[in-house]
Formats: structure tokens, C-alpha cells, sequence
């Protein structure tokens, strides 16, 4: 019974005191060694990566509506900080531009506000629908910040004080990444979560069975967007410069979707595994050819779309649902798709 | 008030562009139930294409249409039986992010090959005329009658031939087009490959109006998804009414909205589809195959 022995392993406690450890370690990791700056900026980075593929997967993949301009709210979040750091004093007399940890939470908040105004209409279509929405959302956001000169610096963008201090990034982002994790485990299991998957698997059902869709799906949609938000003001502030195109770019977007598939959707564990794989293939990988690892990335995208449509972890618990599974567990014969019956 | 009527007209010429530009999204659609986010890179391949053409043979963009619709159709046709293929009869979600992440790669990989650098394709017959007061630039004047033949012979072949009742027949039940012998498969990857010829050849075409550069697709799909949804799945007076919708909107956003130019094209066209999608969402005008929005 290998399935079984899988599936002990990976099951939600075991994962979650793995990573309770792993976080303690991580939060120990700079005061034991001495880290170098560029080691403290890539471990950094991995937790950005991390955090946004876990947001991405509460809307995504939970709840089921593939959000295709997720990095929208990165960029509300992150032009946001930048104006109230420092544009605010041009506006407001004898206000200095805010700190830090006072614009901050007004990023998250601008964010989380923007998705309810998006999510209004947009969460109202159909799946496929909405996915082209978002996508529409994130590119007319891009001219629109470019277009609001005055207050975005249009496409030369934000200079934002420069403070260096590595550490207290690393730190800032090992502790929202914490929370976020067990915020995410938590919905998983919480009735609210319950009620995130009975509407990815069937929304008409899920109405019937007395769950208020529309609530459920925009409060996801918010939360996803706070903490994305968040990162997105925070990577303005360590970045020290934003301007339209660094801001507001697919990649991002990509990455998040491509973490969540390849860790496996809708899962816990799924999208942070995803997302560690996937920097360690961008860093180790595909830094050596630089130019085309994005053309890598869109590949991928699709071989895991179409062969491991479940993800690693997914795989591990199922495996005779995707074709990688299939291959590895010598399984033969076509599992028949519930989903290919023909609607017409 | 001549103001108005100039935007209107441009709006216009503009309009028919986009009607030809958005048949091949519009088609593959109503067809076989696949939303194409790669779009957009097809149109940018094509433009490509006419630029590789006009540089190294001097070839005029309209006239390299000759070579780039039966390549691109081959090209199309291939595509389908490799990649398409196996995601037609999945769910819409697979189709998007397998369309999605071909974007991406397309993208990148003509990044690689032709750089960021925008590129201009120069015609010699860069001006314009004057007709009953109003202008008219020569080479869009050329594009917008262009489109209206390839529409017209779009329709004609859909409406009156065997292959295209074939592939009406294929669009609105496919079982019942197989009892009678329609051969789905091979009428899916004929689809396929004429939608992308016609996408390249827009791509062709608005290379002599605007500069080409690798990431210039993802605001034509959207822009074909938004007059999609204002014309209906597969209909092609749909698309050029659709079409010619957005072109009027954008360009008298353009006009009324002061110091901003054409830069706010995608925010009007997001608006708009939104406004669509919410108000009547069965689009506004009836495709092939319903939208099924909410």
C-alpha cells in the first residue's frame, strides 16, 4: 500500500509541523551563520515567491477562479507605498512622507479595497470570463498608472528612499510569509474553506446548499489581494525604485500560476513547494541561459497543464489522476475524465 | 463638429482593422469552445513576418500576405493536431492556461530572436487624402478595405462551400456532424489553420500603422475578446460591427480625453467588455455557440 504510506506522509498535520519547523529554522538561520547580504536578498525572494503563490492559490486554485492578473494588486500595493512615501507631502502641507509601517497597511488595505471594486463585476462571470477580466484589469491598470503622471511619475516612476537593511527584510518576510501559511492552512480546514472548494467544484450546487457564492468568493478575493498587496508594498520599499514596467509585469503573474500548478492547486503545501522548485530551477537553471528561460517558463506551463494537471502533490496523493502518475505507477489503462462529457 | 466627424472616421478605418483582426479569435472560438490567450502573439508573429519579408526581400507588407496566410495556415494546421488537439473537449480552464502559457513562450522566444527593439515596417505610399473634407490616411484607407474583402470572403466560404457548412456543422454539434460524416478532427485543424493565417495577416497588415516589437499581442487579445463578446462567437458581421464599435469608442476616448492620446485603448476596451459581460451576458449580438457568461 505505497498510495497509503504517501498519503500518511503528507498528510495536512505532518506537513504542518514540517514547515512550523522549518520556518523556526529559517528564523534562526541568520543569527547562527553569518549570511551574506545576497544570501539574506535570495532567501528573501523565496519567500516573496512563496507568499504570492499561496495568495494566488486561496483564489486560484481554492476557490477555483484562475485569477490571470493577480500581479495587479502587487503593482496597487507597491504604487501605493510609493506615493505615500513620497509624493504625499506635495499634496498634504506640513505632512512628511509616511514611514514604512504607517503606509504599509494602507498599501494591503488599497489593495484589498481595489479587489472588492474589481471583484464586484468581475467575480459575478463565469470562470473562464473572469480569468480574461483579470487579465484586462491588470494590462489597463498599467496605462492607467502610466497615463496619472502626477501622482505615479507615469513610465519614469518612484524613487523611494533608499534604506538598506537586509535583515529586517529577511525577517519581514519570513514572519508575513508565517502568517500567511497558517492563515491559508487554517481556511483549508475552516467551514469558510469548505465552502471556497464546494465552489470550484460545483457553484450552482454549492448556492443551493445555502452558501452565500458571491460573499465567500470576494472575501477570498480580497484576502488574496491583501497579502498580495503587502508584498507588493514591500517590494517597493526594498526595491527603492518603481516604475510601470517593473511593477506591472506577466512574469508575475506566471510565476504564481505556474508555482501553484506545479505544487498542485487548490492544495496547502502545494504552492509553496511549487514555488521553491520553481526558483531553484529560475536561479540555478535557467540564470545560466538568461534570455530564454522565460520562453522555458511558458513551456513548462503547458506540459504540467496537460501531464501533471494535479501537481506534485496531487500526484502524491492520486496518482492515478494525472499522466505522470499514470507512468510512474505502471498504471495502463485511460482513466476516464468526468469532465470530457461533451455540454453542447 | 469636423473634429467629431474625423474621429469618427478614423474610428472607423481603425474598426475594420480590428474586424479582420479579431475573425480568427472569433471563429476558434465559436467553433470548438477554445479561448486562444495566445491570440495577440499570432497577430505579432505575422508583423514579424511582413517586417523579416520587407528587410531582407523588400517585399511589400500587403503584398507578402501571398507568402505569410499559406505559411501561418500550415503553421495553424499543425498546431491543432500537436497541441490544440488534446484540449478541445477539456474544460475551458485548461484551454486558457495551455493558451496562456503558449503566449508567454511565443513571447519570449521572438524577444530572443528579434530583440525588444520596436520595429517600423515603411511603405512608399505613406500619406493621405481628402475626401469630402475629411483625411484619410492612404495606407489604413488600404487596410480597411483589405479587411472588408477578407471578411467578405470569409463569410462567403463559411456560408456557401462544403468545407465551411462542414465547419458551421462541426460548431453547433459536433456528434451530430460526425453522424453525418463530418470529420471533426480534420475540420478543427483546417479551422485552426485558417484562423491563424487571417490573425497573421491582420498582424501583417498593422505592421505599416504601428511599430512591432515581441510584446505588443496580450492587448489584442483582449481587445478580440472584448469585440467578440459585442459581435458574437464565430460571426463575422458580428466582428466587424463589434469592430467597428471599439474602433469609434477608442478613438472618441482618444479625442475627449485630454493629453492622453491613444494611451488609454485598453483601459476603454476593459470598460467596455466588462460593462458587456455585466449588462448582457449572453453578448450582445448571437454567436455560433452561446457565451454562458454567469
Amino acid at each position: 500500500m505505497r498510495t497509503r504510506r504517501l498519503e500518511t506522509i503528507f498528510s495536512s498535520r505532518n506537513t504542518f509541523i514540517g514547515w512550523i519547523i522549518l520556518l523556526i529554522l529559517l528564523a534562526l538561520y541568520p543569527q547562527v551563520t553569518e549570511l551574506s547580504g545576497i544570501r539574506l536578498l535570495q532567501l528573501t525572494q523565496i519567500f516573496i515567491f512563496i507568499t504570492l503563490a499561496s495568495n494566488w492559490n486561496l483564489i486560484g486554485g481554492m476557490t477555483g477562479y484562475v485569477d490571470f492578473g493577480h500581479a495587479v494588486f502587487f503593482g496597487v500595493g507597491a504604487f501605493v507605498m510609493g506615493i505615500l512615501v513620497t509624493q504625499v507631502q506635495n499634496y498634504i502641507v506640513f505632512a512628511p512622507g509616511l514611514s514604512f509601517w504607517q503606509a504599509l497597511p494602507i498599501a494591503g488595505l488599497a489593495a484589498m479595497l481595489f479587489a472588492l471594486l474589481i471583484g464586484l463585476p468581475t467575480l459575478r462571470l463565469k470562470g473562464p470570463y473572469f480569468s480574461i477580466a483579470m487579465l484586462g484589469t491588470f494590462v489597463a491598470m498599467r496605462e492607467i498608472v502610466r497615463v496619472l503622471k502626477d501622482f505615479t511619475g507615469g513610465g519614469r516612476g518612484l524613487d523611494l528612499p533608499p534604506v538598506l537593511n537586509r535583515e529586517r527584510d529577511y525577517y519581514f518576510m519570513l514572519v508575513w510569509m508565517g502568517l500567511v501559511l497558517i492563515a491559508i492552512w487554517w481556511i483549508h480546514r475552516s467551514e469558510f474553506g469548505q465552502s471556497l472548494m464546494a465552489i470550484r467544484e460545483d457553484e450552482v450546487g454549492a448556492e443551493m446548499r445555502g452558501i452565500n457564492t458571491t460573499k465567500h468568493k470576494i472575501i477570498a478575493f480580497m484576502l488574496a489581494a491583501f497579502s498580495t498587496g503587502i508584498i507588493g508594498g514591500f517590494w517597493a520599499f526594498q526595491n527603492t525604485y518603481i516604475d510601470p514596467d517593473v511593477v506591472f509585469i506577466e512574469q508575475r503573474t506566471v510565476e504564481m500560476v505556474m508555482a501553484s500548478m506545479l505544487g498542485g492547486l487548490g492544495t496547502v503545501w502545494g504552492p509553496p513547494l511549487g514555488a521553491l522548485i520553481l526558483y531553484v530551477l529560475q536561479d540555478v537553471v535557467w540564470s545560466r541561459v538568461p534570455e530564454g528561460h522565460l520562453v522555458v517558463l511558458g513551456v513548462l506551463l503547458i506540459i504540467i497543464v496537460l501531464f501533471v494537471p494535479e501537481g506534485i502533490l496531487g500526484t502524491f496523493k492520486n496518482p492515478s489522476s494525472t499522466s505522470l502518475g499514470r507512468l510512474l505507477r505502471g498504471y495502463r489503462e485511460e482513466q476516464p475524465r468526468p469532465e470530457t462529457v461533451a455540454t453542447e | 463638429m469636423d473634429q467629431l466627424l474625423q474621429a469618427l472616421v478614423n474610428g472607423l478605418l481603425l474598426g475594420g482593422f480590428y474586424g479582420v483582426m479579431v475573425l480568427g479569435f472569433s471563429v476558434i472560438w465559436g467553433v470548438m469552445g477554445v479561448i486562444n490567450l495566445a491570440h495577440g502573439e499570432f497577430v505579432m508573429i505575422g508583423a514579424y513576418f511582413a517586417w523579416v519579408l520587407n528587410r531582407s526581400l523588400g517585399i511589400d507588407p500587403f503584398l507578402s500576405l501571398i507568402v505569410i496566410m499559406p505559411v501561418m495556415f500550415f503553421v495553424g494546421w499543425l498546431l491543432q493536431r500537436v497541441l490544440i488537439n488534446r484540449i478541445v473537449e477539456r474544460p475551458h480552464l485548461i484551454a486558457l492556461l495551455v493558451t496562456f502559457g503558449l503566449s508567454i513562450a511565443l513571447a519570449n522566444l521572438f524577444k530572443l530572436f528579434f530583440t525588444a527593439d520596436p520595429r517600423t515596417v515603411p511603405v512608399s505610399y505613406n500619406g493621405s487624402f481628402e475626401l469630402a473634407g475629411l483625411t484619410f490616411p492612404i495606407v489604413k484607407t488600404i487596410v480597411f478595405g483589405l479587411s472588408l474583402v477578407v471578411m467578405l470572403a470569409l463569410h462567403i466560404f463559411l456560408q456557401y462551400t462544403r468545407l465551411g457548412k462542414s465547419i458551421r456543422a462541426a460548431a453547433q454539434n459536433k456528434e451530430a456532424a460526425r453522424i453525418v460524416g463530418v470529420e471533426v478532427g480534420r475540420v478543427y485543424a483546417i479551422t485552426f489553420g485558417i484562423c491563424i493565417a487571417l490573425t497573421a495577416a491582420a498582424g501583417a497588415m498593422v505592421s505599416t500603422t504601428i511599430p512591432v516589437f515581441p510584446f505588443m499581442g496580450p492587448p489584442f487579445t483582449l481587445k478580440a475578446f472584448t469585440i467578440t463578446a459585442l459581435g458574437g462567437l464565430g460571426r463575422i458581421p458580428g466582428a466587424l460591427l463589434g469592430g467597428i464599435i471599439l474602433g469609434v469608442v477608442e478613438t472618441l476616448v482618444a479625442i475627449m480625453v485630454p493629453g492622453v492620446g491613444t494611451n488609454l485603448g485598453i483601459a476603454t476596451s476593459f470598460v467596455l467588455l466588462v460593462v458587456i459581460l455585466i449588462v448582457r451576458p449572453q453578448g450582445l449580438l448571437k454567436g455560433l455557440r452561446p457565451m454562458e457568461v454567469t
